[in-house]
């Protein structure tokens, strides 16, 4: 399998990454990706598989901030005593995406670069042939909305949503070195370019320092497992009472409200969530009511807060 | 019974399939063998006006390029509507059908070969919806030519009696309501897979994913042209069909002619996308609906109007569209009845049968409406139940033949267990029950096509090795049919089931079977089984009494002896066909079954005929979310008669298998289109409830014990699925007083209704 490649550090995955420049795709697991490359969707050449790389597989706290290796499984995230103990918020999100399976060779680093999904886009090629033009595809005019412009397909990890409520940041490598940003700076409103990383970088570690006061967390789907979100809640309050609720699922890039609980009203927050979500029709559930779920969702946990 | 019949047998190929050893048509690879990609229509409704394979056919790996015009015969599972092609021909009428197809020396090379044939169409008027169908168009805007007054109709199929329009217009109580369903597809495990070869003899051989071998063997003939001597339709360990695989399908047809054309082995494995487009899953269904009840709570009569949305072809849709009627004459008296269904053809995939065929969305709708009478007239629904269930062996209005009949003690069973009448009406807001009945056919009384041929038979073989082969042309499609053959000759053998091996399913070893749909496997394969077995047993007796100066009535097979009550005869199994062969060697004994002649003489009377019909009640518990609409089906309560369970484990696997896809279309499940495309062809977007999804179960199974079926066996495949749907929408009303009127029971829907919209 020449087109197949699995480094052993992050060194030479960095190398090939050169060397296959804008004709390889990184597998993190793949749960997802292989679905790209069946559908093709995906049609780089090269394969770099991160499975080889034993430093990217880790969960370890120091100094009151824990560290999960980009490459940890979803499956070790939840089954992790410290996580469970110190950050059920990360392991209640993780333990919402996919089915137990997939979560066995799902990874952290993967889920929070999944994807942006559309019903229109997320089809096979003989699909999409039938339906004709897409923006993120081929074509000038979008199925959902009739535009020229504007794709808005959906980001739909579960895990940025919580890690974004709980402040986390994360390490990127490239071939000039280390950078650390928020995780929620690497997420852009674009549904065609959605992740603002440089050419050739590599997510290694998230870090999360906060434990909040409080946490909150609820996914709309259809089905009880496997569906992607619909709309994903991530929702704490930190010691200072800063509260972070992020939305998911609703828009091309996660949407964060943060907010001294202060000055938050449930009437303000709705605001902000609702102005904030580009949500369109490119899921199956109806649009109408994944808007009103914002509503729902957010009095849900507004509640939650006045009763604790 | 002293033989494994009546105890829980788990099925003779399940480890195979369980160990991955089962070969299913997927699995098979011959030498040299040409695969079969397709060029499918990316338009809904469009005139082919050019076609240009020049360009395929010389593409490297490329051996045969096939248009419509090269397999001009139409076929169709029922004889009376033959509208479809193999590959379409001038016109294409749903998005994903067939024009053009590539049989190459790798899959590779079949699909680039398909991508580069040329196509261009001009699109005519588009019927999507079954309103469009309704109207008049032009003669070239119709999707077929011989649909009747510039209309889409299929089928219009219509029987009344005694006049229950007048009736509802009087009556105490009345409701009219409508309902609306999404179409939903089988979505079995295995794709669609087929390999022909075309034999040195001249013959063709063709190992098919089919729930029904002679249909195809039919229509395979008739496309062909080749006389039905010369082909062999085999079909190899299966993985599920629930109905989509009883038609015969243009690949089958495709896959035999490519065979034919290049003298070598062909094979075609659908992808799962095309598994969905192909679709011949249940019918959107819109009904419009009138129940009335006198003043005791009687139903004193019902009448409906439905359209049923076909798809682009006919299929099973004539049968569809009287099953939707007649299939309401039960399990309540309904002394003045009257339906009128219309199928209408429109440009998406075609619909079909699937279990429960047609009966399904009118049992919906039907039972939710006697909830709401009960509730009109403050009575327990479970009473107006009782109140109304046609008795055992009795007729029904429309002269369907009802023998035994537990529909009662289903009903009390399951109204018992959920201890209904202390919690019905009593539970919090947000938690509910409901209840619903069913019936169905334990096969249909007249075959498909016309003849004088028994709708079964089997034969049971006796060699000197002491084994029993039982050859029949059932379909094991998952159900378990291979294993009630084994089952019966052992009974009525007194032998282990490892005495009995079967071979089936092979159109020229295997006497004609008509196929595993309908519900008519048990009760018809299992009667000419139990006849063939005991026909063996028979002439073994008849021959060791000879010998041995006793009466062969006297002797006794049972825990392979064979015995006299007072053991002056005491021989071992294989004593006994050491006798029974001498000087004649291995021979063959035969059973079939014929249904009794039944039903009445006016047009239609034919439909919903069956020897026997299974009868169930189905409770559901709910709980609803008030604020966001979703709604959690906790338990599930069934109770189904079967007759007599042959094999308990099995009859229990099909009620929760039932419950599950009950389940799956009241919730989650449809077909969705834009444009004439489905917009959710892939297991992912179709929403097939999961493990965690699926509710408790509570089953039970009753015996009536029917005078017909073999050892008083009914069916227990479909009939469990009908009240499933409904117990869940009264249930929901149950929880937060809101009718469902529309399937599947989205949240958005709940949410919906429990703000007051419609």
């Amino acid at each position: 399998m020449d087109y197949y490649h699995s480094p052993s550090s992050i060194k030479d995955a960095l190398s090939m990454a050169g060397k296959f420049s804008g004709n390889y795709t990184i597998f993190a697991g793949g749960t997802d990706i292989q679905i790209y490359r069946k559908q093709q969707l995906d049609t780089n050449e090269h394969i770099i598989d991160l499975s080889g790389i034993d430093e990217l597989n880790s969960i370890a706290t120091k100094e009151g901030i824990l560290h999960l290796g980009a490459m940890t499984t979803l499956d070790e995230i939840i089954s992790s005593d410290e996580i469970q103990l110190h950050y059920p918020l990360i392991a209640e999100a993780a333990k919402s995406v996919a089915t137990p399976v997939l979560r066995k060779t799902a990874t952290i680093g993967g889920n929070l670069l999944v994807k942006n999904r559309c019903v229109f886009y997320n089809q096979s090629q003989a699909w999409r042939n039938g339906m004709g033009s897409c923006l993120r595809d081929v074509g000038t005019i979008c199925q959902v909305t009739g535009g020229k412009k504007d794709c808005y397909s959906r980001n739909v990890s579960d895990t940025a949503a919580a890690l974004i409520a709980l402040g986390a940041e994360i390490t990127l490598m490239t071939p000039d070195g280390i950078t650390q940003k928020p995780l929620k700076d690497i997420y852009l409103p674009c549904g065609i370019k959605f992740h603002n990383l440089e050419e050739h970088s590599i997510l290694t570690q998230i870090s999360v320092p906060i434990k909040p006061k409080k946490w909150w967390y609820k996914k709309l789907r259809l089905r009880k497992t496997l569906d992607f979100t619909s709309l994903t809640v991530a929702a704490t309050v930190d010691i200072n009472s800063i509260a972070r609720v992020c939305l998911n699922g609703v828009s091309m890039s996660p949407i964060l409200v943060e907010q001294t609980m202060d000055t938050l009203t449930q009437e303000n927050l709705t605001r902000q969530a609702r102005k904030n979500c580009k949500t369109v029709d490119n899921d199956l559930m109806p649009l109408k009511y994944r808007r009103e779920m914002i509503n729902v969702f957010l009095e849900e946990w507004w509640d939650s807060i006045e009763i604790i | 019974m002293s033989g494994p019949i009546g105890k829980p047998t788990p099925f003779i190929d399940a480890v195979q399939k369980v160990t991955g050893q089962a070969m299913y048509a997927g699995d098979y690879r011959m030498p040299n063998m040409l695969y079969v990609r397709f060029l499918r229509s990316t338009e809904s409704h469009a005139i082919i006006s050019k076609l240009d394979t020049s360009e395929a056919e010389s593409y490297p790996g490329v051996c045969a390029v096939v248009i419509g015009k090269e397999i001009p015969i139409s076929f169709g599972v029922l004889p009376i509507s033959p509208d479809e092609n193999a590959i379409a021909i001038d016109k294409v009428r749903y998005k994903g059908e067939i024009v053009a197809a590539v049989a190459a020396e790798t899959i590779e090379a079949a699909r680039e070969g398909a991508k580069i044939i040329q196509v261009e169409y001009e699109p005519i008027r588009l019927f999507l919806e079954p309103e469009d169908s309704l109207e008049t168009c032009a003669f070239h805007e119709q999707i077929h030519s011989h649909t009747k007054n510039g209309k889409n109709i299929h089928k219009t199929a219509e029987l009344r009696f005694n006049e229950p329009e007048k009736e509802i217009k009087t009556a105490a109580h009345v409701r009219r309501e409508k309902f609306k369903f999404a179409g939903v597809t089988h979505a079995f495990t295995e794709p669609h897979s087929t390999i022909a070869v075309w034999n040195g003899d001249d013959t063709l051989t063709v190992i098919s994913a089919t729930q029904v071998p002679h249909y195809l063997h039919r229509n395979l003939a008739k496309v062909l042209g080749l006389p039905m001597h010369s082909i062999q339709v085999k079909k190899p360990a299966l993985g599920g069909g629930f109905g989509g695989k009883s038609d015969p399908f243009p690949h089958e047809i495709i896959t035999a002619y490519m065979a034919m054309k290049t003298k070598r082995p062909v094979k075609c494995t659908f992808s799962r996308e095309e598994v969905f487009i192909t679709n011949h899953g249940r019918h959107p269904t819109e009904i419009d609906m009138s129940v009335s009840c006198d003043q005791n709570g009687k139903i004193t009569a019902l009448d409906t109007d439905i359209i049923i949305d076909g798809g682009a072809y006919g299929s099973f849709g004539v049968v569809t569209s009287y099953y939707n009627g007649v299939l309401l004459q039960g399990p309540y008296r309904i002394n003045k009845f009257g339906f009128r269904t219309r199928r209408v053809y429109t440009n998406k995939p075609q619909c079909g049968a699937m279990r429960g065929h047609g009966a399904v969305n009118p049992r919906y709708a039907v039972e939710v409406m006697l909830d709401m009478l009960a509730h009109d007239m403050n009575m327990d629904p479970c009473d107006l139940r009782i109140n109304n269930f046609l008795p055992e062996n009795t007729l029904t209005v429309g002269q369907l033949r009802i023998t035994s009949n537990g529909v009662r003690e289903c009903l009390d069973t399951v109204r018992m267990k959920c201890d209904w009448d202390n919690r019905y009406g009593k539970l919090p807001s947000g938690h509910g029950l409901g209840v619903a009945c069913g019936f169905f056919i334990s096969g249909s009384a007249l075959p498909i096509i016309w003849n004088r041929y028994p709708q079964t038979v089997v034969h049971a073989k006796l060699d000197f090795d002491g084994r029993i082969v039982m050859f029949s042309g059932a379909s094991d499609i998952g159900q378990g049919s291979d294993t009630v053959l084994v089952q019966i000759a052992a009974e009525e053998l007194g032998i282990t089931m490892g005495h009995v091996q079967v071979e089936v399913a092979d159109t020229k070893i295997t006497p004609v079977d008509l196929g595993s749909y309908s519900s008519r496997v048990t009760f018809m394969v299992g009667n000419a089984a139990k006849t063939a077995a005991t026909k063996v047993r028979e002439e073994m007796a008849k021959a060791i009494a000879k010998e041995k100066g006793v009466i062969a009535e006297n002797l006794i097979f049972n825990n392979c002896r064979i015995y006299t009550k007072d053991e002056t005869v005491d021989l071992s199994w294989e004593e006994g066909v050491e006798i029974a062969l001498a000087g004649r060697g291995a021979f063959v004994e035969s059973g079939y079954y014929i249904s009794p002649k039944l039903g009445g003489t006016f047009k239609g009377a034919g439909a919903g005929l069956s020897p026997a019909y299974s009868f169930g009640a189905f409770i559901s518990e709910v709980k609803v979310n008030p604020n966001t609409g979703e709604v959690n089906v906790i338990k599930i309560w069934g109770a189904h008669d079967c007759g007599k369970a042959l094999n308990p484990l099995s009859v229990e696997g099909q009620i929760e298998g039932s419950i599950h896809m009950g389940l799956g279309q009241a919730m989650s499940e449809e077909l969705r289109y834009k444009n004439g495309q489905q917009m959710n062809a892939n297991f992912f977007d179709y929403r097939i409830p999961s493990s965690l999804d699926t509710p408790d179960m509570d089953i039970t199974i009753i015996e009536s014990n029917d005078a017909e079926g073999p050892y008083g066996a009914k069916e227990a495949g479909e009939g469990p699925i009908h009240p499933v749907l409904p117990s869940i929408g009264n249930a929901i009303y149950d929880a937060v007083g809101i009718r469902m009127m529309e399937l599947p029971i989205t949240p958005d829907k709940v949410l919906s209704k429990l703000r007051g919209g419609e």
